[in-house]
């Protein structure tokens, strides 16, 4: 599957990568794999799955999706 | 004893050519410590209500804030205020770069400007050397060139220069002005004021230093450091010098808010051509602003279909947006030319943007035809006939000429329904955020004081999670985490709280990015630093929002006073329709709803709901009783 991590979601990531590439065997929670990546929930405002938006603990993802997550962002 | 400031201002009257020094004291400076009181203070005492705003009799304030020049990170900025030739109302920008710190270094405060002088000139400031020089040879030439003649006349190559382009030479009604070429006072066309002056620049040179005038240098160097080193340890500060802005375009356009043609639609189907990733590939540089570490100012460089010179910096995420997704244009290098040219012109890219998207809607209703515009096709997604149109504005040729008026008058002028197209608020056109998806942001666009700015109050969704950093970094300003699309007494709440804080920013020369909701900066840091630069020991947080409330309501009063009210505080019809497209479709925001929300503001203000007039025991509470006399209240 594809991952987006916009803004400073990447920041947590070992290497900070905006885009990540990875192998899911079967279909996991989407908030199955937040918590592999040390993602902290409460910095996710958004969450998609193929385009459409969804909930990070509700959600299913699987080898073929492209998910995109996002903090909450404001202006400037 | 050391209160933070040297309490000079500049006094000069351009008709007369007269310079004078003005002294202030401290117990003046903490009613008004620089900035937006500052200003505010002096257009209410100095400018008469009706006064033409391109007419010799406007004062323009120069004004830094307390914090401005401070060695640390996110103190640059300084305002500009004048009554707005755009709005009529009262009109502010600020700007970070290094202008600002400059003029502190040299020992002034703020700089009051009257009086139109009979030729193009520059003021230098050279320390407490200060004189008028002629600008004739530099009348019409871009800045680039401006800066170095200006720095080679003064045989001087540090000199800071802040300036206006043909745009406010022309007087676009919302020309912006420049400093180190790459950082803009934006909004509310001061640089038309310049121009309406024959002021082309200020030049200023100083060898102070900060600590010249604080109480206490020691606890501001060690804050100083500490921030310094903080950068890659904090994600949002991290964020904002390794993407930056930009990013904005590609979070909001999944979340379905990204402002698209016109506010019509809520996501860009061209989007991926904008976003971050592809302004990465044109991103030639970082830079940054005075002592600051986050850097978060990119340069971008084109040299292909079109050519875009590095000098003039990088579009931020408001510029991206505006002649992106806003005209329908998915070509980044059509884009950074546009910024290019805003900024050689010294154009507002966002009043720009949008009066150009209300142009193209104008154009495809049949409001306007290839005869108006010159031959253009000027239809949504044409990025050629957009930056061209950019060319014609900052001339005043053709359709420019028109569309240099902004899209309020435009749309008056135009006829039939494009006033419907013209997504403005007092006449100032909306920033790239859909108050749809954040309604505390329309909330701003309506009872700020000039209108469709996104910088009066802290956006609604960095504080909707109790837990995320952004909110957890404003619990000592003690508001509740609430959806962005909620509206009621909880929003008005936190909207009059945020935007205290956020106007208290202006006051001081805060930049947006450092202090709280970002929170690179812990809002005790920032109570901290204020009571070191000026010994006002007992200062609180309070005390802070107050100073923030106190520059509003001089704002509000000079509103009310050039005949504003209630029915000046408003959102374009279409906020009130659904979003086409997108995850946000059908959202809209519901008008009575909207209206009840803005009784409570008003309420909690303090201020008549009708004529929005701040009543005198308000004004008495935040130490300004003389303005309730001004205003017979
Ligand atoms: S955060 Fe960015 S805009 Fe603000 S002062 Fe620092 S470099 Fe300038």
């Amino acid at each position: 599957m594809k991952l987006h991590l916009g803004s400073y979601l990447s920041w947590y990531v070992p290497q900070h990568p905006s885009r990540m590439e990875i192998n899911l065997d079967k279909p996991i929670l989407l908030a199955e794999l937040v918590a592999q990546l040390k993602l902290p929930v409460e910095e996710i405002a958004i969450a998609a799955v193929n385009g459409t938006l969804v909930s990070v603990r509700e959600a299913q993802i699987s080898d073929e999706d492209i998910v995109e997550l996002h903090p909450p962002n404001g202006g400037g | 004893m050391a209160y933070g400031t040297s309490g000079k201002i500049l006094r000069i009257d351009l008709t007369q050519g007269s310079i004078q020094v003005a002294q202030f004291d401290e117990d003046f400076y903490r009613l008004y410590p620089g900035g937006k009181a500052l200003a505010g203070y002096v257009l209410l005492n100095e400018l008469r209500p009706g006064t033409d705003a391109l007419s010799p009799e406007n004062v323009l304030v120069i004004a830094n804030g307390l914090l401005t020049g401070a060695p640390f990170s996110a103190t640059t900025r300084f305002t500009m205020a004048a009554r707005s030739p755009l709005t009529g109302s009262y009109g502010e920008s600020e700007a970070g770069g290094y202008w600002g710190p400059e003029l502190r270094m040299a020992g002034f405060e703020a700089i009051i400007i009257t009086g139109r002088a009979e030729h193009p000139v520059y003021i230098s400031i050279h320390d407490d050397q200060v004189e008028l020089r002629d600008a004739k040879i530099l009348w019409g030439y871009e800045p680039e060139e401006v800066q170095a003649k200006i720095r080679t006349e003064l045989a001087d190559k540090r000199v800071r220069v802040l300036q206006i382009g043909i745009g406010g030479e022309n007087c676009v009604r919302y020309a912006a002005v420049t400093n180190e070429l790459r950082h803009f006072n934006g909004r509310t066309g001061m640089g038309a004021v310049m121009g309406s002056k024959n002021l082309k620049a200020i030049a200023v040179r100083g060898s102070g230093r900060y600590h010249d005038h604080a109480h206490d240098i020691k606890p501001i160097s060690e804050i100083g450091r500490a921030l310094g080193k903080r950068v890659k340890d904090h994600p949002q500060a991290w964020d904002l010098q390794v993407k930056g802005t930009p990013g904005l375009v590609g979070a909001f356009n999944t979340g379905g808010f990204l402002p698209t043609r016109n506010f019509r639609q809520g996501v860009f189907a061209g989007v991926d051509n904008i976003k971050w990733e592809a302004y990465e590939k044109i991103l030639s540089d970082r830079h940054t602003c005075y002592a600051c570490a986050i850097r978060c100012k990119r340069e971008v460089k084109v040299d292909d279909r079109y050519q875009v010179s590095a000098a003039y910096g990088g579009p931020e995420y408001e510029t991206v947006e505006g002649f992106g997704g806003y005209c329908g244009v998915d070509d980044l290098q059509a884009i950074a030319k546009a910024n290019e040219l805003c900024n050689r012109f010294t154009l507002d890219t966002i009043s720009t943007s949008s009066t150009i998207a209300f142009a193209m809607e104008c154009f495809e209703h049949g409001l306007i035809g290839l005869k108006e515009t010159g031959g253009l096709n000027l239809r949504f997604g044409n990025a050629e006939a957009m930056v061209k149109v950019v060319e014609l504005i900052a001339k005043r040729e053709g359709i420019g000429n028109l569309l240099a008026e902004g899209s309020k008058r435009a749309a008056q002028a135009i006829g039939g329904d494009a006033h419907l197209y013209a997504i403005q608020v007092k006449g100032m056109e909306l920033a790239m955020h859909d108050p749809r998806g954040k309604v505390g942001v329309g909330i701003g666009y309506s009872v700020g004081e000039y209108g469709g700015d996104h910088l009066y109050t802290i956006h609604d969704t960095l504080v909707a999670n109790a837990e995320s950093i952004t909110f957890k970094g404003t619990e000592p300003l003690a508001i509740a985490a609430l959806p962005p699309r909620e509206l009621g007494a909880a929003k008005a709440r936190n909207y009059t709280i945020l935007e205290n804080w956020t106007s208290f920013g202006k006051v001081v020369g805060l930049c947006y990015f450092g202090p709280a909701p970002r929170s690179y900066m812990q809002v005790g840091e920032v109570l901290a630093v204020v009571r070191a630069a000026t010994g006002w020991e007992d200062v609180t947080v309070d005390d802070l929002l107050r100073i923030g409330e106190r520059a509003t309501n001089l704002a509000r009063a000079f509103n009310v006073l050039n005949g504003f009210s209630r029915k000046d505080d408003t959102l374009p019809e279409r906020m009130f329709q659904p979003v086409e497209d997108g995850p946000m479709a059908g959202a809209s925001i519901d008008k009575e709803e909207f209206q009840k929300t803005l009784d409570e503001v008003y309420r909690l203000k303090g201020w008549n709901p009708d004529t929005t007039a701040p009543s005198r025991d308000r004004l008495r509470d935040l130490d300004i009783e003389w303005v309730a006399d001004l205003l017979g209240v």
